[in-house]
């Protein structure tokens, strides 16, 4: 961790009209931050078979001087697939032409919950066999 | 919002309170997990080998969640875990006596009396001033909740006859003093730095008055007597002295890495920032 990251243990607070901004989707997301979120769409959880980005693991990414920041959550603090996910987010983030480092910065509040899988998700969990309503 | 935001906001006496914390908090943690996984393939039906098993996983994700705060620190796997002296670990002796073979009562008593107290203690640090200790209570208390329950149901069911009762008893009367080791503080410098930080909000004396409370509520609901506990035992753990078992533990436990001369293992701690 370096003294000038902004933020270095973000603690997302309700926005004013009452909404979560967590987790991220990346929906209004542009230019390289965009990008980024592509590529963390094509990871997967191996637990739970979507998109760690549809799982609702991301909460949140930004891209200073080639260097992305990837703030991300896990299912249950248990997880055995922590190291495996952390590789390969930082492998394919890193993969674009324009990000020299990814940085993975850990976060657990809010925790993570069922709640947080977008509609997208929750369809292809339904599809895979896995009820999440 | 927590006054101490991370890492290098923390002076010198504040992070030494930081660990003085947290230690104790990871220590317990990994040591009755490692004791947990004793019982694979070994509970009385599959489902409870299962849900002990998966117990011992939360344990130990929480161990890591808390070596991780003081890794941030600046310590690494090996310092933290494979090449601590066994002397230097600062869990309540509760977390390392070992199991009588198939004594399924102390399982499910030792994980009741340490998920109460567990609870108990979150609860105290959810207002922590440091933020990296506030942020992560959540998580792990709504992964605490079902190990109450697996551990009350299953005392419940052993003390429907006077057999069974009888196993809960000796369980209770055996773990009881060790558990209360639990809210044993470290030196009288260390609680005041960690009091005065507000690094926990409520005092080890209160917490425990308020889990003899409940223990004792619910083992006397079920007949089951609450032995007197003082004075504490003699190998409490914490900065006194360990139970003879942890140094076989800890053998067990730190084999494979020197046995295989690891001068770097895979880590239970993340290399990448933690918040």
């Amino acid at each position: 961790m370096t003294a000038e990251d902004p933020c270095p243990y973000p603690s997302y607070e309700e926005t004013a009209d009452g909404e979560m901004p967590v987790p991220a989707r990346g929906d209004s997301a542009t230019g390289i931050e965009r990008r980024v979120f592509e590529a963390l769409e094509t990871v997967e959880d191996p637990e739970m078979p979507i998109s760690i980005v549809d799982l609702g693991l991301i909460y949140g990414v930004s891209v200073t001087d080639a260097v992305a920041t990837v703030d991300l959550t896990l299912t249950y603090s248990g997880c055995p697939a922590r190291d495996l996910l952390c590789e390969t987010i930082e492998a394919r983030v890193e993969r674009l032409d324009s990000i020299e480092t990814c940085s993975i910065q850990l976060v657990w509040n809010p925790p993570w919950s069922i709640d947080m899988v977008s509609e997208n998700g929750k369809s292809e969990l339904e599809s895979f066999g896995v009820s999440v309503q | 919002m927590s006054a101490l935001t991370g890492p290098d906001v923390l002076s010198a006496a504040e992070r030494s309170a930081v660990e003085a914390l947290v230690f104790p908090l990871a220590d317990d943690e990994f040591v009755i997990a490692e004791r947990y996984t004793e019982w694979q393939v070994r509970a009385p039906t599959l489902e409870s080998d299962l849900a002990l098993a998966n117990v011992a996983q939360d344990e130990f994700g929480h161990a890591r969640l808390w070596y991780d705060v003081v890794a941030d620190l600046g310590y690494d796997e090996p310092e933290l875990l494979f090449e601590r002296e066994p002397d230097e670990f600062y869990h309540a002796s509760l977390c390392a006596l070992p199991f009588d073979a198939g004594d399924w009562a102390d399982a499910v008593v030792r994980s009741y009396l340490y998920d109460t107290a567990e609870a108990l203690r979150l609860g105290s640090l959810a207002g922590s001033a440091y933020a990296p200790i506030a942020n992560r209570i959540e998580r792990i208390t709504t992964e605490e909740e079902y190990h109450r329950e697996h551990a009350t149901t299953w005392i419940e069911r052993l003390c429907v006859d006077a057999e069974g009762r009888q196993t809960v008893q000796n369980a209770v009367d055996r773990l009881y003093p060790y558990a209360l080791a639990l809210f044993e503080p470290g030196t009288p410098e260390q609680t005041d730095a960690i009091e005065s930080l507000n690094l926990r909000t409520e005092s080890l004396p209160s917490l425990r008055e308020q889990w003899i409370e409940t223990t004792s509520t619910f083992f006397e609901s079920i007949d089951v007597s609450v032995p007197v506990v003082e004075p504490l035992p003699e190998d409490p753990g914490r900065h006194d002295s360990h139970v003879e078992a942890w140094l076989s533990l800890y053998e067990e436990f730190t084999r494979t890495y020197r046995e295989l001369d690891r001068a770097h293992t895979p880590t239970i701690t993340s290399e990448h920032n933690d918040g």
